[in-house]
């Protein structure tokens, strides 16, 4: 390792270090108990829901592939007129909050079916469509043409074809799609507590239950390791069955085919199923906005309330909100996308093990660490403003150094080498050249970062604030409040959250 | 990619204003931070007479729901975030009091959890409203009433305590189960229960009974989309359980004398007076008039049910447990 990448890999190790570890490992130090921890392991309640979280997210990861590798193929592969505001639509869930996707597939399912697996399944496979076409899309993209139609060619199957060339290509970062979405579904709260009904709980679930309800810190201190061991153990097996390096293609332009060469009604089938999937539950929440159930009748109040001094029973307005969640999103991306360049150059093997931790850490946990952390002087940061954006970089910390890396190895040595015999200084071939060919998975990661930021509810929930709440904290507070009025402009909020992630994922 | 720039340098204006207004606040001579739960909305500027007495702005730092909020001043008991805090309930007060967190506390305000019916299913149907704890696991009220899980919602909590206040240690139990029977709906939380799983709300929901506040009728006056004179909601008085919030002095506090001062004039008529329509809870303050629509709409039943909150504390997590035995 050279003495620039050590210098690269410091600035994220520390960021990594104060902001998540160091209150993570508070949390464990204080609060862990042995005889609480065997109490928990043993106690029958706490392994069913361990059983439970660990199938569903199981099942959730194959129906998330089912449905979003087919339309990943065809966003990235073929190119059609649409297709832009399609990935929008298809990426948007992934920052909507739980609350606002809950509700949308509570509107559609009948009353008599809106709790149970289904609505868990579909709402878990609405979030994570996006992380399939994120994570496996650009991978997709890169893979030369010409390699599948010499297979054509030679006379191969389609299916021989996507076996033997394509799958080879796509298959280390579906495995990485297929983790994250794992810990995400393993982990999930918000959907589980709203669609899954009082008694289908995860492990993450009852962690907060366990803290915030009943004020056992132990015993969910005891949960949280738990949860962190069974994702290891998850995480170890399938890193130890896709072990072998795959060869990497060599392309720098994006190649797209025409949809004449591809029959139509594939392309059309491939991403119909997504969007429709994706699609229906947003739509419904956008008629919940302007249609009111209890008097029958079209109604823009809820988004007149938009536009009012303070929303209906908050002590603030909807222009106050939309500030405060647009300017933690770009704080946080500022903070996270630098950082994980910095942490993808060093190639340093220990920061991309610690670089993945904030995904298989619960918020609860995290949000103990902090208050207990930052309590004393000089570094008593607990209800300082800044620390929202700047928990919110370190969990999106894993997932846009996952953005990042594919894009960065998938640059040929070559080039670099070329770059510095006709006379580049590292630092000038880096911006001329390795800059410029990452641009769109730079972009992809200042999108997701924002993402994260825009629908973080755990955390954010957990830390104290002083006229920063954001979209998600709003939407929530209003949702929770009696009164038509006041569930009227939640729907108008969680319609404009939707609106603006479209149109912001289908540029990002 | 241009307008993404231009949206950015927007926001990067903006945030620049925010940061300048917020550094100016903080240079003010004197400040009380009053520590609240999430839902603590009250009147806009109704602090400004406590800056004209003290001199001293109140700042509202709100912490989550109240067992959130509770929980973190457990974890920073003596190193208080704040200087006064706003509405722990009876509930959560014995906790509180266990881990030393107030020095001082007074009960600021309180409501009623209640059975809450949908009028006109009522009415339509010609079926008498029920009105006791008993009548609820009668045949024909089977598949009416939807509840909220008592371990993770704050009215679920208190519709069981009220029910082991009615019942008793002993009998509760058998209670339940006779609901269960009866086939009770559990939500997860107090949002789905009265807007999605509630026939009465703006949900239409199957369940014409729910469990809610005993101000959840002049509520639903005030904010309805278009005026009513009247809701579409009752409550049954029978069934409510009293629950009291709590303002207290935070243990820590560098600002004794200003807490003081804070916690008096949240109890002073002026405030309390404006609680009724901005939190929708009674006043503790005998001397503060109620609005039209509460007396009006609003039930605080004479004897509502009630549980110590040492007992409640003592027991909570047996009694969860024991309800969790019967439901999962």
């Amino acid at each position: 390792m050279t003495r620039t990448q050590q210098v690269l890999a410091g600035a994220p190790l520390m960021f990594l270090g104060v902001f998540f570890v160091v209150p993570v490992v508070m949390t464990l130090v204080v609060f862990t108990d042995i005889a609480v921890m065997g109490e928990t392991i043993t106690n029958s309640f706490f392994i069913k829901i361990a059983w439970f979280s660990l199938w569903q997210a199981v099942l959730s990861v194959v129906v998330t592939l089912v449905i979003g590798l087919p339309a990943t193929w065809a966003l990235s592969r073929v190119s059609f007129p649409g297709s832009q505001i399609l990935r929008g639509i298809l990426s948007a869930p992934f920052v909507i909050p739980a609350v606002v996707v809950a509700s949308g597939v509570l509107a559609v399912l009948p009353a008599s079916n809106n709790t149970g697996l289904l609505p868990i399944l579909w709402a878990h496979a609405m979030f994570n469509i996006s992380v399939v076409l994120r994570v496996v899309g650009p991978r997709w993209e890169l893979l030369d043409q010409r390699l599948e139609r010499a297979s054509a060619m030679l006379g191969a199957h389609p299916m021989g074809t996507f076996r033997y060339v394509v799958w080879p290509h796509i298959k280390n970062s579906t495995i990485n799609a297929a983790l994250l979405i794992f810990i995400y579904c393993f982990t999930s709260f918000g959907v589980i507590v709203i669609v899954g009904g009082f008694n289908r709980r995860t492990i993450e679930a009852e962690i907060f239950t366990q803290a915030i309800r009943l004020g056992d810190t132990s015993t969910a201190t005891a949960l949280a390791v738990v949860q962190i061991v069974m994702i290891a153990i998850v995480f170890t097996v399938v890193r130890i069955g896709s072990r072998r390096e795959i060869p990497t293609s060599h392309i720098h332009r994006r190649q797209r085919l025409s949809a004449t060469t591809h029959s139509r009604w594939i392309v059309g089938g491939a991403v119909t199923s997504a969007v429709v999937v994706v699609g229906v539950p947003m739509v419904a929440t956008l008629w919940r906005s302007i249609y009111s159930r209890s008097t029958q009748s079209f109604t823009i109040s809820g988004w007149e309330s938009l536009f009012d001094t303070r929303l209906p029973t908050m002590a603030y307005s909807a222009t106050e909100v939309l500030t405060n969640s647009a300017m933690f999103a770009l704080l946080a991306a500022l903070v996270c996308v630098p950082l994980s360049l910095a942490a993808v150059v060093s190639n340093n093997r220990f920061l991309f093990f610690v670089s993945s931790l904030p995904i298989v850490v619960s918020a609860a946990t995290l949000g103990i660490g902090l208050i207990i952390t930052f309590d004393v002087d000089p570094i008593a940061w607990r209800s300082q403003w800044w620390l929202l954006p700047v928990v919110h970089a370190a969990i999106a910390f894993p997932l846009t150094t996952r953005t990042l890396h594919p894009a960065y190895i998938a640059i040929p040595t070559s080039l670099r080498h070329s770059a510095q015999v006709l006379g580049a200084s590292p630092l000038r071939s880096f911006v001329a050249v390795e800059i410029p060919i990452m641009k769109s998975a730079l972009w992809r990661a200042t999108g997701l970062s924002m993402a994260v930021s825009l629908g973080e509810f755990g955390a954010t929930s957990f830390l104290s604030r002083s006229g920063t709440t954001t979209m998600p904290i709003a939407i929530s507070q209003l949702m929770g409040t009696v009164g038509q009025v006041p569930q009227q402009a939640a729907f108008a909020l969680s319609a404009t959250f939707i609106i603006v992630t479209v149109g912001v994922m289908s540029r990002a | 990619m241009k307008k993404i720039n231009i949206i950015a340098l927007l926001l990067g204006s903006a945030f620049v204003a925010a940061s300048c207004t917020s550094s100016s606040s903080q240079n003010t001579p004197t400040e009380v931070t009053l520590i609240a739960y999430d839902s603590f909305t009250p009147q806009e500027g109704i602090f400004e007479a406590f800056t004209k007495q003290t001199g001293a702005t109140v700042k509202v730092v709100t912490a989550g729901d109240t067992g959130t909020m509770v929980s973190k001043a457990i974890l920073t008991s003596g190193n208080p975030e704040g200087d006064v805090m706003w509405g722990i309930d009876n509930t959560f007060l014995s906790r509180a009091q266990n881990a030393d967190v107030l020095v001082s506390y007074e009960p600021v305000d309180e409501g009623d959890i209640c059975v809450n019916y949908d009028k006109s299913w009522f009415n339509e149907r010609a079926l008498a409203v029920p009105t006791s704890f008993e009548d609820l696991i009668r045949p024909e009220y089977s598949r009416l009433l939807t509840v909220q899980d008592p371990v993770n919602s704050s009215p679920g909590l208190g519709f069981l305590l009220g029910t082991i206040a009615h019942f008793g240690d002993n009998n509760w139990e058998q209670y339940w189960r006779a609901l269960k029977d009866n086939n009770v709906n559990v939500a997860p939380d107090w949002t789905s229960a009265y807007y999605e799983a509630f026939s009465g709300s703006s949900g239409k929901g199957q369940y014409p009974l729910v469990v809610s506040y005993g101000s959840s009728p002049p509520a639903e006056v005030v904010f309805a989309e278009t005026p009513i004179t009247e809701p579409t909601t009752g409550v049954i008085e029978a069934t409510c359980f009293r629950q009291t919030e709590y303002v207290g002095v935070l243990r820590g506090t560098k600002n004794t004398e200003l807490a003081e001062k804070l916690v008096e004039f949240l109890l002073d008529k002026e405030f309390q007076e404006s609680m009724p329509l901005t939190l929708f809870v009674f006043p503790i303050n005998t001397e503060a008039v109620l609005p039209e629509v509460f007396k009006q709409f609003a039930v605080r039943p004479a004897n509502p049910l009630s549980v110590e909150p040492k007992k409640i504390e003592d027991n909570r997590a047996k009694w969860l447990d024991t309800w969790r035995g019967l439901f999962s």
